[in-house]
């Protein structure tokens, strides 16, 4: 008898647990090309557990730095209409969505002018937001490890150790050593959650941001609360969007942020391209001055698409117990990274952490860029209405 | 395959096949193990001035999943986007470039042919209207992959036949001429006039004479030859295959007598070879199919629906094609096809007649099976309704003095 492999361990987390995938359901499948094995294996796993349809979409970074190279510069912005046409017939027909977050090929889009790239967002797809803010959609990301990722993480070692190390590295966050991995994530996810009705019970009206390089105020919304890692939809499925996710997350005021931070990690963008050593300062929730060693130029094209791209989506705040973060590994993929500490968002919000008075407030953008703020070395204090200053994570622990 | 040989073939197809137009959105159909070819493609298509480069990458191993496991009664279930994509297409009167070149061989082998056959992915029924609306410029080109040249040529090892197969389609595609582009115009302007000689010759039924072959085929009043270069409805030519070398229309469905052995191997949707295949007709029917080798299940194919043992494409190629003089046996029809005379059981061409009444008449089926009829030693005449006989190939060689005017 031999042993399901890594592939098929993650299918059955994805489609159980992870998209919680119904029998007549459709399933929409997105991953680079590259990712073959553990795509087929999410399809038969779909198929078995009753789908009407798995749709498949190859994204082939190739073609994209073709276009980057080779295209007029003024229709690099250009969508064709049945790209957002399917995601909105996926969102009608209450779809579920499984994203497999691996970089192919993360060096694809090296050495192109970034003011160009900037202005392809693709394989994003705007119409994402809205489908996923309507919760009709069951969907989750998950990671599947691949030589060039592993190449990227581990430069040191030769292939084959490093790919071995990505795989360790992945079967641990994912908690796929455990010996009931879905009991594992369960347990995790009631953690998350008791954490977020802690923060809930607080009714903060911000957060402080202290360490080396910032000094960053965010203001929430009179109605934000804390949502732990378990999303359900309009129909009462529930899902887990990220795995692995170790965060609690909420919905900033986008008016109110001030201040400057530092990233405490490199950020990948969704095209793969790599931000290092970003430095933002915010004045009345606009990022007003974005620097960094490196990806400076695209990050501020990204930041630029539209108005709310300058604006903040997202707070999320994820202490030391995250196995990402006590790994320490830089993955250059934010599903992983993002889950390693506290993070911020620049662009869309997510409706589900507000109520229904302030939807017309939160922050709409047709992108969302994750960036980490946390470390053990940065102090996250709560504020209240009334002035009184709460600590939340010292030394990267839970004060609450 | 190096980048050189990449570009050429992108350039074969983007600028010989779809003629891609500035500011244009180009679909590309192609598998995965076609990676290579669909960047160079979307290269090219952008240097023209392409606005949106669309690749589909189908995964022959998804389908399998799906054939495997999906429940039964979803099996023919293809979701709405799949046709849109190809209407907004033509609406927006855009190209389309499909790729042909085998990556997974036997990627169904061992499923349920039922399951597998109510399955028509990547196959979208939505193409057929943008092909009879002519809003796209669109075409199939050949793409030499190794899974492809072990099948081709089983005898070599792998890097031998991998090179060969690329020499004999670099060689087809006329990509080995100092100007491609200038080789294809000249081509395409002796087929162009072969069509038109055809046509004005104003034929009755075709009669094709040979070792094992005396067969009267029978013409529709209103059957035009066409070629394979095209116009949309905007007036962009295109060539929805290259290589291209034939000549074809849509024969009666109920005129076709006599017996008519084929000429080359033929191979069937599902990878079943027929060799040494004699077929008996009599009022249009195929009434006897004997074969060295697959007759019994070309014959079970012919009894899927009326249509698919009547004739639906009758095709003329001359010695001049360059598949037919190479020999090979491809196993893709793109290529076979072009390599001699052919006929096609199963369903014809609306556009290859011009009155309505005769499109009634032009046979359907679900099926359409092409096998070779032409070599040089097959004689083809044409015969005309008061009774004349036209000499069309002879040895080979059009005897219409018109095809090969300066």
């Amino acid at each position: 008898m031999t042993s399901p492999t890594l592939a098929e361990r993650l299918a059955d987390l994805a489609v159980g647990i992870g998209a919680n995938v119904q029998p007549g359901q459709i399933v929409t499948v997105s991953a680079d090309i590259g990712l073959e094995e553990i795509v087929r294996e999410l399809a038969a796993r779909a198929y078995r557990e009753g789908a009407k349809f798995v749709d498949v979409t190859y994204f082939d970074p190739g073609v994209k730095r073709a276009r980057i190279e080779h295209a007029a510069e003024d229709t690099l912005d250009f969508v064709p209409s049945w790209y957002a046409g399917r995601v909105f017939e996926l969102g009608r027909s209450h779809s579920a969505r499984v994203v497999v977050a691996a970089p192919s090929n993360p060096r694809a889009l090296q050495g192109l002018d970034p003011a160009r790239l900037g202005r392809d967002q693709l394989p994003a797809i705007a119409e994402w937001m809205d489908v996923l803010s309507e919760r009709t959609v069951n969907w989750t990301i998950i990671p599947f490890p691949t030589l060039p990722w592993a190449r990227l993480v581990h430069p040191e070692l030769d292939d084959a150790a490093a790919l071995e190390k990505l795989t360790q590295e992945i079967v641990h966050v994912c908690r796929l050593d455990e010996p009931d991995p879905d009991a594992a994530w369960r347990a995790r996810v009631s953690e998350l959650s008791a954490v977020g009705s802690r923060l809930n019970g607080l009714a903060l009206d911000s957060l402080h941001y202290e360490g080396p390089g910032t000094d960053l105020t965010v203001g929430l919304l009179p109605s934000s609360s804390w949502v732990g890692a378990l999303s359900s939809t309009i129909d009462g499925l529930e899902h887990l969007p990220n795995i692995p996710t170790e965060e609690v997350f909420s919905t900033p005021d986008p008016q109110r942020a001030e201040g400057r931070v530092r990233s405490t990690k490199p950020l990948v963008l969704v095209d793969g391209s790599i931000v290092r050593g970003l430095e933002v300062r915010f004045e009345g929730g606009r990022a007003v001055e974005i620097d960094a060693e490196e990806g400076a130029e695209i990050m501020r094209a990204r930041t630029a698409r539209d108005e709310g791209a300058s604006r903040l989506g997202e707070v999320a705040l994820v202490d030391r117990e995250s196995r990402i973060g006590q790994l320490g590994t830089v993955f250059y993929e934010t599903l992983l990274d993002e889950n390693a500490t506290s993070h911020i968002a620049l662009g869309s919000a997510y409706e589900e952490a507000v109520d229904e008075s302030d939807l017309p407030r939160i922050n709409r953008s047709g992108t969302h860029i994750d960036f980490m703020v946390g470390g053990d070395d940065v102090d996250v204090t709560g504020i209240t209405r009334d002035g009184q200053r709460i600590p939340v994570l010292r030394g990267g622990a839970w004060q609450i | 395959m190096n980048d050189a040989d990449l570009a050429q073939i992108a350039e074969l197809a983007v600028a010989v096949g779809a003629n891609v137009q500035p500011g244009q959105i180009v679909g590309v159909t192609a598998e995965l193990g076609h990676e290579d070819i669909a960047r160079a493609i979307a290269a090219a298509a952008y240097d023209r001035g392409a606005k949106f480069v669309d690749v589909w990458y189908v995964d022959p191993l998804v389908k399998r999943a799906r054939i495997e496991f999906a429940p039964d009664d979803t099996l023919d279930y293809v979701p709405p986007w799949y046709g849109r994509r190809f209407i907004e297409l033509g609406e927006q009167r855009g190209a389309n470039i499909a790729i042909r070149g085998l990556t997974v061989p036997n990627a169904l082998e061992g499923l349920d042919p039922k399951r597998a056959g109510r399955d028509q992915l990547p196959r979208v029924k939505e193409t057929n209207v943008i092909v009879n609306e002519r809003t796209v410029n669109w075409t199939i080109v050949a793409y030499p992959t190794l899974p492809w040249a072990r099948v081709v040529h089983p005898e070599l090892d792998d890097d031998a036949a991998l090179a060969k197969l690329r020499e004999e389609v670099r060689h087809v595609s006329r990509l080995d001429e100092p100007d491609p582009l200038e080789a294809w115009e000249a081509r395409i302007v002796q087929l162009e006039r072969a069509a038109e000689a055809l046509n004005e010759a104003r034929l009755d039924a075709l009669h094709f004479e040979g070792e094992g072959t005396d067969l009267t085929i029978g013409l529709l009043p209103s059957s035009i030859w066409r070629m394979a270069r095209w116009s949309t409805i905007d007036g962009l030519r295109h060539l929805p295959n290259v290589p291209t070398e034939e000549v074809f229309t849509s024969p009666d469905p109920d005129r076709v007598d006599g017996h008519v052995r084929s000429t080359k191997p033929l191979v069937l949707t599902d990878g079943t070879m027929v060799r040494g295949l004699n077929v008996r007709f009599e009022g249009g029917r195929a009434v006897d199919i004997t074969a060295d080798e697959g007759g019994e299940i070309l014959a079970g194919r012919t009894r899927i629906d009326e249509g698919a043992c009547r004739l639906g494409e009758v095709a003329l190629v001359d010695r001049e094609s360059r598949i037919g003089q190479l020999g090979t046996v491809f196993y893709e029809t793109l290529l076979d096809e072009n390599a001699a005379s052919h006929i096609a059981l199963g369903s014809g061409f609306a556009f290859a007649v011009e009155t309505d009444e005769d499109r009634a008449r032009v046979n359907q089926s679900a099926v359409h099976i092409d096998f070779m009829i032409g070599s040089n030693d097959v004689d083809v005449t044409g015969l005309t309704s008061d009774g004349e006989r036209v000499p069309l190939l002879r040895d080979g060689v059009w005897q219409l003095s018109a095809v090969h005017a300066a």
